[in-house]
């Protein structure tokens, strides 16, 4: 079976339509450009009281479902991509093959979820990043960039759909997301130990695994989507971070990027409909 | 009557005037509107909310997103642009054509009644042959009644009608949200 491989041949149906996150990072559109009025306060916090909270919760649950499973196709990948011994321990093989059959399951909730929510498979936009993320060639960036950034945004994302659930008396998405942020807890937990471990006596590849780490943080911060402030749709979860291994330092250097992050996009968005503008009026 | 729709062309998005203009224009045939429509689209934001004005023309004012392949983000979907625009125009035909002058203005409207107001209006689409799936309008209603089986009833039976007041409406809606 091949090793090491390319996120452009992932095994999709017709249903599925993907994206890149250059593609989706070249929008000049943005909800952050939004006017603040009485009746639309500049507030985007994913929270029933938006007035289209319901469809937001739709595109952010097929938003899960399709990095649950390219989070299954990136766990599943480390079982087989390193030797076991020479470049991955046994045991942190074993932790992935355990993830990867968490993934599967929370595809399976996911889809249920989508269901009822009354969404279909494919309905948006698949975009390939998370994968991409598990593409490095190094165990350890791997376990930084999936286990420490993604599945920590993932805690995010969870977080706030499970209050979403229960500020609106759904009872089956704040249950299916209050027992999916438990997974997603020990999946960041296992990357946060095994970076540790893995780079005990060697202080080089742990810079280089956070520095990898920050810059997927960064990416997946884009359009502002996760940070403190209220203009993003998705909140940082503090407390499950520091359950998840995260020191404070570490929870605070995330806000800090997801803040940046906020208003480069915003900046971004600005220049992008101006040069739009121009184009238009040259041609 | 030809419906006019506003840019002519687009800087942000793939959209296309012309297809939005012929949509509006079926539509318009389809129930019976009696005066000019204008769609004024907003494609500097990928939200989706619409609103409409009613006078000797009917205005509406659409966001990108409404309009948008979910899909493909910034093309534009046939079936999107029309579901949005026969939405908005069922709900400007229902304040035209009487039994709903008591309803509140649409910037006064709360999220339950806007909810009960996209069933009846989304029911009656379907029944015009406009595909819908009938889980997204439930799970929205469901947000806005409770997720209990007296505001699925009050679904079901919104869905289901013609010809309500604001009146009936409102009544089936607020008992739909008593439990």
């Amino acid at each position: 079976m091949r090793k090491f491989f390319p996120v452009d041949s992932l095994a999709r149906d017709s249903r599925f339509n993907q994206i890149t996150m250059s593609q989706s990072q070249a929008d000049p559109r943005s909800p952050l450009m939004a006017a603040d009025t009485d009746k639309r306060p500049k507030a985007n916090r994913l929270q029933p009281s938006r007035p289209d909270a319901s469809d937001a919760a739709r595109s952010l649950m097929h938003g899960i479902f399709v990095g649950e499973i390219q989070a299954l196709e990136g766990a599943g990948r480390t079982c087989h991509d390193f030797e076991t011994g020479t470049e991955a321990p046994f045991a942190l093989k074993l932790d992935m093959a355990r993830q990867a059959w968490d993934e599967a399951r929370h595809v399976e909730i996911s889809v249920k979820l989508s269901e009822w929510m009354g969404s279909e498979i494919g309905q948006y936009a698949e975009n390939t990043v998370l994968f991409e993320a598990a593409c490095s060639t190094d165990p350890v960036l791997r376990l930084a960039g999936v286990n420490r950034a993604l599945e920590g945004l993932a805690i995010d994302v969870f977080t706030t759909m499970k209050e979403f659930g229960g500020i609106a008396g759904d009872p089956y998405l704040e249950f299916c997301e209050d027992w999916m942020l438990a997974d997603e807890v020990t999946h960041v937990k296992m990357g946060s130990d095994w970076l540790r471990r893995i780079t005990e006596n060697d202080p080089d590849r742990r810079k280089k695994a956070l520095e990898f780490q920050s810059v997927v943080d960064k990416i997946f911060s884009f359009g502002g989507t996760r940070s403190d402030s209220q203009e993003s749709p998705i909140g940082l979860a503090r407390r499950f971070r520091e359950l998840a291994g995260f020191t404070d330092a570490e929870v605070e250097d995330i806000a800090d990027v997801s803040l940046r992050a906020l208003e480069e996009r915003k900046e971004f968005t600005r220049q992008a409909q101006a040069d739009a503008v121009e184009q238009f009026a040259a041609s | 009557m030809t419906a006019t729709v506003e840019p002519s062309e687009f800087k942000f998005v793939s959209f296309d005037a012309d297809l939005i203009a012929s949509i509006a224009d079926g539509l318009v045939d389809v129930l019976g509107i009696d005066r000019p429509v204008h769609v004024i689209v907003d494609e500097a934001t990928p939200l989706a909310r619409t609103r409409t004005e009613i006078g000797d023309t009917i205005t509406i004012r659409v966001e990108s997103g409404a309009f948008e392949d979910a899909r493909q983000p910034r093309h534009q979907s046939e079936l999107s642009t029309a579901a949005t625009l026969a939405r908005a125009l069922l709900r400007a035909r229902d304040r035209i054509s009487g039994g709903f002058g008591e309803a509140p203005a649409d910037d006064d409207l709360d999220l339950r009644q806007i909810a009960a107001w996209e069933v009846y209006c989304v029911g009656r689409m379907e029944r015009l042959g406009v595909p819908v799936n009938p889980q997204r309008w439930k799970y929205n209603f469901r947000n806005r009644h409770g997720f209990n089986d007296i505001a699925d009833a009050a679904f079901e039976r919104i869905w289901a009608a013609d010809g309500l007041s604001w009146g009936e409406l409102e009544a089936v809606s607020t008992a739909g949200a008593t439990a």
